[in-house]
Protein backbone atom coordinates (compact mmCIF):
# COMPACT_ATOMS: atom_id res chain seq x y z
CA UNK A 1 0.00 0.00 0.00
CA UNK A 2 1.33 3.41 -0.81
CA UNK A 3 2.14 4.97 2.54
CA UNK A 4 1.91 8.40 1.03
CA UNK A 5 -1.70 8.09 -0.08
CA UNK A 6 -3.84 10.89 1.18
CA UNK A 7 -7.46 11.42 2.03
CA UNK A 8 -9.77 13.37 -0.16
CA UNK A 9 -8.49 16.90 -0.07
CA UNK A 10 -10.77 19.43 1.56
CA UNK A 11 -12.05 21.87 -1.07
CA UNK A 12 -10.32 24.82 0.47
CA UNK A 13 -7.18 23.28 1.91
CA UNK A 14 -3.92 22.91 0.08
CA UNK A 15 -2.41 20.95 2.97
CA UNK A 16 -2.12 17.20 2.64
CA UNK A 17 -4.07 15.25 5.26
CA UNK A 18 -2.31 12.04 6.20
CA UNK A 19 -4.29 8.83 6.68
CA UNK A 20 -2.96 7.02 9.70
CA UNK A 21 -2.61 3.25 9.87
CA UNK A 22 -4.63 2.52 12.99
CA UNK A 23 -5.32 -1.08 11.99
CA UNK A 24 -1.85 -2.06 13.15
CA UNK A 25 -2.34 -0.07 16.36
CA UNK A 26 -5.49 -2.12 17.04
CA UNK A 27 -3.58 -5.36 16.37
CA UNK A 28 -0.84 -4.47 18.85
CA UNK A 29 -3.49 -3.30 21.29
CA UNK A 30 -5.27 -6.65 21.18
CA UNK A 31 -2.01 -8.54 21.62
CA UNK A 32 -1.16 -6.30 24.59
CA UNK A 33 -4.34 -7.19 26.46
CA UNK A 34 -4.04 -10.92 25.74
CA UNK A 35 -0.38 -11.17 26.79
CA UNK A 36 -0.96 -9.00 29.85
CA UNK A 37 -3.40 -11.60 31.15
CA UNK A 38 -1.11 -14.52 30.29
CA UNK A 39 2.03 -12.97 31.77
CA UNK A 40 0.35 -11.81 34.97
CA UNK A 41 -1.47 -15.14 35.41
CA UNK A 42 1.84 -17.02 35.20
CA UNK A 43 3.22 -14.55 37.76
CA UNK A 44 0.36 -15.35 40.14
CA UNK A 45 0.90 -19.09 39.61
CA UNK A 46 4.60 -18.93 40.49
CA UNK A 47 3.82 -16.66 43.46
CA UNK A 48 1.46 -19.43 44.65
CA UNK A 49 4.21 -22.00 44.10
CA UNK A 50 6.58 -20.04 46.35
CA UNK A 51 3.98 -19.88 49.12
CA UNK A 52 2.65 -23.42 48.58
CA UNK A 53 4.99 -25.68 46.66
CA UNK A 54 2.50 -28.43 45.64
CA UNK A 55 1.23 -25.89 43.10
CA UNK A 56 4.16 -26.91 40.90
CA UNK A 57 2.04 -30.04 40.15
CA UNK A 58 5.13 -32.27 40.33
CA UNK A 59 5.62 -31.92 36.57
CA UNK A 60 8.93 -30.73 35.10
CA UNK A 61 7.16 -28.34 32.69
CA UNK A 62 5.36 -26.49 35.46
CA UNK A 63 8.15 -26.13 38.00
CA UNK A 64 9.24 -22.69 39.20
CA UNK A 65 12.57 -22.79 37.35
CA UNK A 66 10.80 -23.07 33.99
CA UNK A 67 7.74 -20.91 34.65
CA UNK A 68 9.67 -18.00 36.15
CA UNK A 69 11.47 -17.12 32.88
CA UNK A 70 8.13 -17.64 31.11
CA UNK A 71 6.62 -15.03 33.44
CA UNK A 72 9.44 -12.50 32.99
CA UNK A 73 9.58 -12.92 29.22
CA UNK A 74 5.78 -12.71 28.93
CA UNK A 75 5.40 -9.54 30.97
CA UNK A 76 8.49 -7.78 29.59
CA UNK A 77 8.63 -8.73 25.93
CA UNK A 78 5.01 -9.74 25.32
CA UNK A 79 2.98 -7.33 27.50
CA UNK A 80 5.36 -4.34 27.82
CA UNK A 81 6.74 -4.87 24.29
CA UNK A 82 3.28 -4.83 22.69
CA UNK A 83 2.29 -1.81 24.81
CA UNK A 84 5.30 0.09 23.48
CA UNK A 85 4.52 -0.88 19.90
CA UNK A 86 0.85 0.11 20.35
CA UNK A 87 1.82 3.55 21.67
CA UNK A 88 4.69 4.06 19.25
CA UNK A 89 2.65 3.21 16.13
CA UNK A 90 -0.20 5.39 17.38
CA UNK A 91 1.73 8.48 18.53
CA UNK A 92 4.60 8.51 16.00
CA UNK A 93 2.20 8.84 13.06
CA UNK A 94 0.40 11.72 14.79
CA UNK A 95 3.53 13.53 15.97
CA UNK A 96 5.08 13.37 12.52
CA UNK A 97 1.80 13.77 10.61
CA UNK A 98 2.55 10.88 8.32
CA UNK A 99 1.51 7.27 7.86
CA UNK A 100 3.99 4.57 8.88
CA UNK A 101 6.72 4.04 6.31
CA UNK A 102 5.40 0.72 5.04
CA UNK A 103 2.24 -1.19 6.00
CA UNK A 104 3.72 -4.56 5.07
CA UNK A 105 6.69 -4.01 7.39
CA UNK A 106 4.21 -3.08 10.14
CA UNK A 107 2.44 -6.40 9.68
CA UNK A 108 5.66 -8.42 9.49
CA UNK A 109 6.69 -6.72 12.72
CA UNK A 110 3.38 -7.57 14.38
CA UNK A 111 3.13 -11.22 13.34
CA UNK A 112 6.84 -11.84 13.74
CA UNK A 113 6.82 -10.52 17.29
CA UNK A 114 3.78 -12.63 18.23
CA UNK A 115 5.45 -15.68 16.68
CA UNK A 116 8.54 -15.07 18.82
CA UNK A 117 6.35 -14.88 21.92
CA UNK A 118 4.65 -18.16 21.07
CA UNK A 119 8.06 -19.78 20.47
CA UNK A 120 9.18 -18.53 23.90
CA UNK A 121 6.03 -19.90 25.51
CA UNK A 122 6.75 -23.34 24.01
CA UNK A 123 10.52 -23.58 24.56
CA UNK A 124 10.79 -22.21 28.11
CA UNK A 125 8.45 -24.79 29.75
CA UNK A 126 10.36 -27.49 27.80
CA UNK A 127 13.49 -26.35 29.64
CA UNK A 128 15.22 -25.02 26.50
CA UNK A 129 17.18 -22.02 27.69
CA UNK A 130 20.45 -20.12 27.40
CA UNK A 131 20.25 -19.51 31.16
CA UNK A 132 20.95 -15.77 30.83
CA UNK A 133 18.43 -13.69 32.75
CA UNK A 134 15.94 -11.87 30.45
CA UNK A 135 17.88 -13.40 27.53
CA UNK A 136 16.88 -17.04 28.09
CA UNK A 137 15.60 -17.69 24.59
CA UNK A 138 17.59 -20.15 22.49
CA UNK A 139 19.63 -19.03 19.52
CA UNK A 140 17.12 -19.61 16.65
CA UNK A 141 14.63 -17.37 18.48
CA UNK A 142 17.42 -14.82 19.08
CA UNK A 143 18.02 -14.73 15.33
CA UNK A 144 14.31 -14.22 14.71
CA UNK A 145 14.24 -11.34 17.24
CA UNK A 146 17.12 -9.69 15.40
CA UNK A 147 15.38 -9.97 12.02
CA UNK A 148 12.05 -8.65 13.32
CA UNK A 149 13.78 -5.83 15.20
CA UNK A 150 15.55 -4.75 12.00
CA UNK A 151 12.17 -4.74 10.22
CA UNK A 152 10.78 -2.53 12.99
CA UNK A 153 13.83 -0.23 12.84
CA UNK A 154 13.53 0.24 9.04
CA UNK A 155 9.81 0.96 9.40
CA UNK A 156 10.36 3.39 12.29
CA UNK A 157 13.31 5.32 10.88
CA UNK A 158 11.68 5.28 7.43
CA UNK A 159 8.69 7.03 9.01
CA UNK A 160 11.02 9.61 10.56
CA UNK A 161 12.64 10.20 7.18
CA UNK A 162 9.31 11.04 5.52
CA UNK A 163 7.88 13.10 8.35
CA UNK A 164 5.87 16.23 7.64
CA UNK A 165 6.81 17.94 10.90
CA UNK A 166 10.36 19.23 11.06
CA UNK A 167 10.88 19.08 14.80
CA UNK A 168 10.92 15.61 16.31
CA UNK A 169 9.01 15.83 19.61
CA UNK A 170 10.84 14.50 22.67
CA UNK A 171 8.79 11.28 22.73
CA UNK A 172 10.25 10.37 19.33
CA UNK A 173 13.77 10.69 20.75
CA UNK A 174 12.90 8.30 23.56
CA UNK A 175 11.49 5.85 20.98
CA UNK A 176 14.69 6.17 18.91
CA UNK A 177 16.84 5.26 21.92
CA UNK A 178 14.60 2.20 22.45
CA UNK A 179 14.92 0.97 18.86
CA UNK A 180 18.69 1.55 18.60
CA UNK A 181 19.85 0.45 22.02
CA UNK A 182 17.77 -2.73 22.23
CA UNK A 183 19.28 -3.80 18.88
CA UNK A 184 22.83 -3.30 20.16
CA UNK A 185 22.14 -4.93 23.54
CA UNK A 186 20.35 -7.95 22.10
CA UNK A 187 22.91 -8.67 19.41
CA UNK A 188 26.01 -8.41 21.62
CA UNK A 189 24.60 -10.27 24.61
CA UNK A 190 23.24 -13.08 22.44
CA UNK A 191 26.46 -13.79 20.52
CA UNK A 192 26.86 -17.57 20.74
CA UNK A 193 28.23 -20.53 18.83
CA UNK A 194 25.35 -22.89 17.95
CA UNK A 195 26.03 -26.55 18.70
CA UNK A 196 22.62 -28.03 17.85
CA UNK A 197 19.27 -26.52 16.96
CA UNK A 198 18.52 -25.89 20.62
CA UNK A 199 21.96 -25.63 22.24
CA UNK A 200 24.68 -23.03 21.95
CA UNK A 201 27.72 -21.73 23.80
CA UNK A 202 28.20 -18.03 24.56
CA UNK A 203 31.27 -16.42 22.98
CA UNK A 204 32.11 -14.83 26.33
CA UNK A 205 33.41 -16.71 29.35
CA UNK A 206 33.52 -16.19 33.09
CA UNK A 207 33.53 -12.62 34.38
CA UNK A 208 33.32 -11.14 30.87
CA UNK A 209 30.15 -13.13 30.29
CA UNK A 210 28.71 -11.82 33.56
CA UNK A 211 29.63 -8.24 32.72
CA UNK A 212 28.10 -8.40 29.23
CA UNK A 213 25.02 -10.11 30.66
CA UNK A 214 24.40 -7.35 33.22
CA UNK A 215 25.26 -4.59 30.79
CA UNK A 216 22.40 -6.14 28.80
CA UNK A 217 20.21 -6.99 31.79
CA UNK A 218 20.22 -3.58 33.38
CA UNK A 219 19.70 -1.83 30.08
CA UNK A 220 16.74 -4.09 29.36
CA UNK A 221 15.30 -2.22 32.35
CA UNK A 222 16.69 1.09 31.06
CA UNK A 223 15.82 0.89 27.39
CA UNK A 224 12.92 -1.58 27.25
CA UNK A 225 11.02 -0.68 30.42
CA UNK A 226 12.06 2.96 30.89
CA UNK A 227 12.86 5.04 27.79
CA UNK A 228 9.94 3.94 25.56
CA UNK A 229 7.56 4.38 28.49
CA UNK A 230 8.96 7.86 29.17
CA UNK A 231 8.24 8.58 25.52
CA UNK A 232 4.67 7.39 26.06
CA UNK A 233 4.48 9.55 29.19
CA UNK A 234 5.61 12.63 27.25
CA UNK A 235 2.87 12.09 24.66
CA UNK A 236 -0.09 10.61 26.54
CA UNK A 237 0.18 12.44 29.88
CA UNK A 238 -0.09 15.90 28.22
CA UNK A 239 -2.91 14.56 26.02
CA UNK A 240 -4.84 13.20 29.00
CA UNK A 241 -4.18 16.33 31.09
CA UNK A 242 -4.97 18.56 28.11
CA UNK A 243 -1.95 20.76 28.71
CA UNK A 244 1.61 20.75 27.34
CA UNK A 245 4.46 19.20 29.28
CA UNK A 246 5.72 21.33 32.19
CA UNK A 247 9.14 22.07 30.67
CA UNK A 248 10.14 21.04 27.19
CA UNK A 249 13.70 22.20 27.83
CA UNK A 250 13.94 20.01 30.90
CA UNK A 251 12.77 17.09 28.77
CA UNK A 252 15.78 17.59 26.46
CA UNK A 253 18.23 17.51 29.38
CA UNK A 254 16.26 14.59 30.85
CA UNK A 255 16.62 12.55 27.67
CA UNK A 256 20.34 13.02 27.05
CA UNK A 257 21.40 12.70 30.68
CA UNK A 258 19.29 9.56 31.12
CA UNK A 259 20.54 7.69 28.06
CA UNK A 260 24.15 8.70 28.74
CA UNK A 261 24.11 7.48 32.34
CA UNK A 262 21.96 4.34 32.02
CA UNK A 263 24.30 2.44 29.75
CA UNK A 264 27.05 2.36 32.43
CA UNK A 265 24.96 1.20 35.38
CA UNK A 266 25.01 -2.58 34.78
CA UNK A 267 28.00 -3.48 37.03
CA UNK A 268 25.92 -2.69 40.15
CA UNK A 269 24.54 -6.21 39.65
CA UNK A 270 28.07 -7.54 40.23
CA UNK A 271 29.12 -5.84 43.47
CA UNK A 272 31.31 -8.10 45.67
CA UNK A 273 32.00 -10.32 42.64
CA UNK A 274 35.24 -11.09 40.77
CA UNK A 275 34.69 -7.96 38.64
CA UNK A 276 37.59 -5.50 39.21
CA UNK A 277 36.69 -3.20 42.03
CA UNK A 278 37.06 0.00 39.98
CA UNK A 279 34.49 -1.33 37.49
CA UNK A 280 32.09 -2.13 40.35
CA UNK A 281 32.55 1.39 41.70
CA UNK A 282 32.01 2.86 38.23
CA UNK A 283 28.67 1.03 37.94
CA UNK A 284 27.69 2.16 41.42
CA UNK A 285 28.57 5.83 40.81
CA UNK A 286 26.69 5.96 37.51
CA UNK A 287 23.68 4.31 39.16
CA UNK A 288 23.63 6.95 41.89
CA UNK A 289 23.92 9.75 39.31
CA UNK A 290 20.90 8.28 37.50
CA UNK A 291 18.74 9.64 40.29
CA UNK A 292 19.10 13.15 38.82
CA UNK A 293 17.65 12.64 35.31
CA UNK A 294 15.12 10.12 36.61
CA UNK A 295 13.70 12.60 39.06
CA UNK A 296 13.95 15.37 36.47
CA UNK A 297 11.64 13.27 34.30
CA UNK A 298 9.33 12.42 37.18
CA UNK A 299 8.99 16.08 38.16
CA UNK A 300 8.41 17.06 34.55
CA UNK A 301 5.56 14.55 34.42
CA UNK A 302 4.00 15.53 37.73
CA UNK A 303 4.35 19.28 37.23
CA UNK A 304 2.52 18.95 33.90
CA UNK A 305 -0.56 18.74 36.13
CA UNK A 306 0.28 22.05 37.81
CA UNK A 307 -2.93 24.04 38.00
CA UNK A 308 -4.97 21.01 36.95
CA UNK A 309 -4.74 18.78 40.00
CA UNK A 310 -8.49 19.01 40.40
CA UNK A 311 -8.83 16.84 37.28
CA UNK A 312 -7.27 14.03 39.27
CA UNK A 313 -10.39 13.81 41.41
CA UNK A 314 -12.65 12.81 38.55
CA UNK A 315 -10.41 11.33 35.87
CA UNK A 316 -9.26 7.74 36.53
CA UNK A 317 -6.97 7.87 33.47
CA UNK A 318 -4.95 10.68 35.06
CA UNK A 319 -4.95 8.75 38.34
CA UNK A 320 -3.30 5.79 36.59
CA UNK A 321 -0.70 8.08 35.02
CA UNK A 322 0.09 10.07 38.15
CA UNK A 323 0.46 6.95 40.28
CA UNK A 324 2.69 5.51 37.53
CA UNK A 325 4.97 8.54 37.56
CA UNK A 326 5.04 8.49 41.36
CA UNK A 327 6.09 4.84 41.36
CA UNK A 328 8.71 5.73 38.75
CA UNK A 329 10.07 8.28 41.19
CA UNK A 330 10.03 5.86 44.09
CA UNK A 331 11.72 3.01 42.28
CA UNK A 332 14.33 5.30 40.71
CA UNK A 333 15.19 6.49 44.23
CA UNK A 334 15.27 2.94 45.56
CA UNK A 335 17.44 1.65 42.70
CA UNK A 336 20.35 4.08 43.16
CA UNK A 337 20.19 3.47 46.91
CA UNK A 338 20.33 -0.32 46.41
CA UNK A 339 23.32 0.07 44.10
CA UNK A 340 25.43 1.42 46.97
CA UNK A 341 27.85 -1.34 47.91
CA UNK A 342 26.86 -1.50 51.58
CA UNK A 343 23.11 -1.46 50.84
CA UNK A 344 23.55 -4.06 48.12
CA UNK A 345 25.34 -6.25 50.67
CA UNK A 346 22.13 -6.30 52.67
CA UNK A 347 19.62 -6.43 49.80
CA UNK A 348 21.24 -8.68 47.19
CA UNK A 349 19.67 -12.17 46.78
CA UNK A 350 16.76 -11.21 49.06
CA UNK A 351 13.11 -10.60 48.20
CA UNK A 352 13.76 -6.84 48.48
CA UNK A 353 15.08 -7.02 44.91
CA UNK A 354 11.82 -8.65 43.80
CA UNK A 355 9.89 -5.87 45.56
CA UNK A 356 12.01 -3.22 43.83
CA UNK A 357 11.52 -4.73 40.38
CA UNK A 358 7.77 -4.99 40.86
CA UNK A 359 7.34 -1.44 42.14
CA UNK A 360 8.88 -0.44 38.80
CA UNK A 361 7.07 -3.05 36.70
CA UNK A 362 3.60 -3.02 38.26
CA UNK A 363 3.74 0.58 39.47
CA UNK A 364 5.43 2.39 36.61
CA UNK A 365 5.20 0.25 33.45
CA UNK A 366 1.82 -1.33 34.24
CA UNK A 367 0.01 1.79 35.44
CA UNK A 368 1.24 4.11 32.65
CA UNK A 369 0.22 1.41 30.16
CA UNK A 370 -3.30 1.05 31.60
CA UNK A 371 -3.71 4.84 31.59
CA UNK A 372 -2.60 5.01 27.96
CA UNK A 373 -4.89 2.13 26.89
CA UNK A 374 -7.98 3.60 28.60
CA UNK A 375 -7.24 6.95 26.92
CA UNK A 376 -6.67 5.39 23.52
CA UNK A 377 -9.55 2.90 23.20
CA UNK A 378 -12.39 5.42 22.69
CA UNK A 379 -10.21 7.26 20.17
CA UNK A 380 -9.19 4.33 17.99
CA UNK A 381 -12.38 2.26 18.29
CA UNK A 382 -14.80 5.20 18.34
CA UNK A 383 -16.70 3.93 21.38
CA UNK A 384 -16.83 5.11 24.98
CA UNK A 385 -15.55 2.58 27.49
CA UNK A 386 -18.49 0.30 28.37
CA UNK A 387 -18.11 0.37 32.19
CA UNK A 388 -16.57 3.71 33.28
CA UNK A 389 -16.83 2.77 36.98
CA UNK A 390 -14.77 -0.35 36.38
CA UNK A 391 -11.85 1.85 35.34
CA UNK A 392 -11.85 3.32 38.81
CA UNK A 393 -12.19 -0.13 40.41
CA UNK A 394 -9.26 -1.33 38.32
CA UNK A 395 -7.20 1.63 39.50
CA UNK A 396 -7.82 0.93 43.19
CA UNK A 397 -7.36 -2.85 42.89
CA UNK A 398 -4.04 -2.33 41.11
CA UNK A 399 -2.79 0.37 43.47
CA UNK A 400 -3.63 -1.53 46.65
CA UNK A 401 -2.27 -4.72 45.07
CA UNK A 402 1.09 -3.07 44.34
CA UNK A 403 1.35 -1.68 47.87
CA UNK A 404 0.64 -5.10 49.40
CA UNK A 405 3.15 -6.69 47.04
CA UNK A 406 6.01 -4.26 47.62
CA UNK A 407 5.52 -3.88 51.37
CA UNK A 408 5.50 -7.67 51.79
CA UNK A 409 8.68 -8.02 49.74
CA UNK A 410 10.47 -5.18 51.53
CA UNK A 411 9.70 -6.74 54.89
CA UNK A 412 10.68 -10.21 53.69
CA UNK A 413 13.89 -8.94 52.10
CA UNK A 414 15.03 -6.95 55.11
CA UNK A 415 14.32 -9.94 57.34
CA UNK A 416 16.34 -12.25 55.13
CA UNK A 417 19.23 -9.82 54.75
CA UNK A 418 19.48 -9.12 58.47
CA UNK A 419 19.04 -12.74 59.59
CA UNK A 420 21.54 -14.16 57.11
CA UNK A 421 24.31 -11.94 58.41
CA UNK A 422 23.36 -11.86 62.12
CA UNK A 423 26.20 -12.91 64.43
CA UNK A 424 25.83 -13.95 68.07
CA UNK A 425 28.13 -12.96 70.96
CA UNK A 426 30.41 -15.90 70.26
CA UNK A 427 30.96 -14.67 66.70
CA UNK A 428 28.93 -17.49 65.14
CA UNK A 429 26.02 -17.18 62.72
CA UNK A 430 22.91 -16.48 64.78
CA UNK A 431 20.80 -18.38 62.25
CA UNK A 432 23.03 -21.24 61.06
CA UNK A 433 20.15 -23.13 59.40
CA UNK A 434 19.38 -21.34 56.11
CA UNK A 435 16.07 -23.16 55.79
CA UNK A 436 14.83 -21.68 59.10
CA UNK A 437 15.03 -18.19 57.61
CA UNK A 438 13.39 -19.36 54.38
CA UNK A 439 10.48 -20.88 56.34
CA UNK A 440 9.89 -17.53 58.08
CA UNK A 441 9.13 -15.96 54.68
CA UNK A 442 5.83 -17.81 54.35
CA UNK A 443 3.39 -15.13 55.58
CA UNK A 444 5.05 -12.52 53.33
CA UNK A 445 4.80 -14.83 50.33
CA UNK A 446 1.04 -15.26 50.92
CA UNK A 447 0.65 -11.49 51.27
CA UNK A 448 2.50 -11.02 47.97
CA UNK A 449 0.19 -13.56 46.33
CA UNK A 450 -2.84 -11.55 47.50
CA UNK A 451 -1.35 -8.31 46.12
CA UNK A 452 -0.45 -9.91 42.80
CA UNK A 453 -3.90 -11.50 42.49
CA UNK A 454 -5.57 -8.12 43.02
CA UNK A 455 -3.43 -6.67 40.26
CA UNK A 456 -4.42 -9.55 37.94
CA UNK A 457 -8.14 -9.18 38.78
CA UNK A 458 -7.89 -5.49 37.84
CA UNK A 459 -6.33 -6.43 34.50
CA UNK A 460 -9.09 -9.01 33.87
CA UNK A 461 -11.71 -6.31 34.50
CA UNK A 462 -9.93 -4.10 31.99
CA UNK A 463 -9.92 -6.88 29.40
CA UNK A 464 -13.67 -7.58 29.86
CA UNK A 465 -14.39 -3.85 29.74
CA UNK A 466 -12.47 -3.46 26.47
CA UNK A 467 -14.04 -6.58 24.99
CA UNK A 468 -17.57 -5.30 25.65
CA UNK A 469 -16.64 -1.82 24.45
CA UNK A 470 -15.26 -3.04 21.16
CA UNK A 471 -17.94 -5.69 20.60
CA UNK A 472 -20.39 -2.87 20.24
CA UNK A 473 -22.03 -2.20 23.56
CA UNK A 474 -19.97 0.96 24.15
CA UNK A 475 -21.69 4.25 23.35
CA UNK A 476 -20.28 5.76 20.11
CA UNK A 477 -17.89 8.65 20.67
CA UNK A 478 -19.08 11.96 19.28
CA UNK A 479 -17.10 12.95 16.21
CA UNK A 480 -15.85 16.18 17.76
CA UNK A 481 -14.52 14.39 20.83
CA UNK A 482 -12.86 11.78 18.68
CA UNK A 483 -10.97 14.26 16.59
CA UNK A 484 -9.69 16.06 19.70
CA UNK B 1 46.05 -9.89 38.56
CA UNK B 2 48.15 -10.26 35.41
CA UNK B 3 50.35 -7.50 34.00
CA UNK B 4 47.84 -6.36 31.45
CA UNK B 5 44.93 -5.91 33.84
CA UNK B 6 47.25 -4.36 36.42
CA UNK B 7 48.42 -1.83 33.85
CA UNK B 8 44.81 -1.12 32.85
CA UNK B 9 43.75 -0.72 36.45
CA UNK B 10 46.68 1.55 37.24
CA UNK B 11 45.97 3.70 34.21
CA UNK B 12 42.46 4.21 35.45
CA UNK B 13 43.35 4.55 39.11
CA UNK B 14 46.16 6.88 38.06
CA UNK B 15 43.29 9.10 37.18
CA UNK B 16 44.27 11.36 34.33
CA UNK B 17 42.13 9.56 31.71
CA UNK B 18 39.20 9.51 34.07
CA UNK B 19 39.83 13.12 35.03
CA UNK B 20 39.91 14.35 31.44
CA UNK B 21 36.80 12.33 30.55
CA UNK B 22 34.90 13.62 33.55
CA UNK B 23 35.90 17.19 32.67
CA UNK B 24 34.83 16.72 29.04
CA UNK B 25 31.48 15.23 29.95
CA UNK B 26 30.88 18.05 32.39
CA UNK B 27 31.62 20.60 29.67
CA UNK B 28 29.22 18.77 27.29
CA UNK B 29 26.53 18.74 29.96
CA UNK B 30 26.88 22.43 30.82
CA UNK B 31 27.05 23.47 27.15
CA UNK B 32 23.97 21.38 26.31
CA UNK B 33 22.03 22.84 29.24
CA UNK B 34 22.98 26.38 28.21
CA UNK B 35 21.89 25.56 24.64
CA UNK B 36 18.53 24.13 25.78
CA UNK B 37 17.80 26.98 28.17
CA UNK B 38 18.96 29.81 25.91
CA UNK B 39 16.27 32.54 25.70
CA UNK B 40 16.67 32.44 21.90
CA UNK B 41 15.08 28.97 21.82
CA UNK B 42 12.32 29.57 24.35
CA UNK B 43 9.59 30.20 21.80
CA UNK B 44 10.72 27.36 19.55
CA UNK B 45 10.54 24.84 22.43
CA UNK B 46 7.19 26.17 23.59
CA UNK B 47 5.87 25.45 20.10
CA UNK B 48 7.45 22.01 20.21
CA UNK B 49 5.69 21.26 23.50
CA UNK B 50 2.35 21.79 21.73
CA UNK B 51 3.05 19.22 18.99
CA UNK B 52 1.00 16.43 20.66
CA UNK B 53 -2.10 18.63 20.28
CA UNK B 54 -1.86 19.01 16.53
CA UNK B 55 -2.36 15.50 15.18
CA UNK B 56 -4.57 16.63 12.28
CA UNK B 57 -4.97 13.34 10.40
CA UNK B 58 -7.69 10.90 9.56
CA UNK B 59 -7.96 7.63 11.46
Amino acid sequence: MDPDRTATQPATGAAVTPVYDDAVVKMFFTATVVWALVGMLVGVIIALQLAWWPANLGLPWTTFGRLRPLHTNAVIFAFAGNVCFTGIYHSTQRLLKTRMFNDTLSRIHFWGWQGIIVAAAVTLPLGLTQAKEYAELIWPIDVAITVIWVVFAINFFGTLARRRVKHMYVAIWFYMSFVLTIAVLHIFNSLAIPATLVRSYPVYAGMTDALVQWWYGHNAVGFFLTTPFLGLMYYYLPRAAERPVYSYRLSIIHFWALVFLYIWAGPHHLLYSALPEWAQTLGMVFSIMLLAPSWGGMLNGLLTLKGAWNKLRSDPILKFMVVAVSFYGMSTFEGPMMSIRAVSGLAHYTNWVIGHVHSGALGWVGMISFGMLYWMVPRIFGREVRHPTWVSHHFWLATIGIVLYTVAMWAAGLMEGLQWRAINDAGQLANPIFLDITARLEPFLWLRLIGGTMYLVGAIMMAINFWQTIRGSGRPVEAAARAA
Amino acid sequence: MNTVTRAAAETIQGGWVLGVMTGLFLVFFVAWTVWAYSPKRKAQFEDAARLPFADGGIE
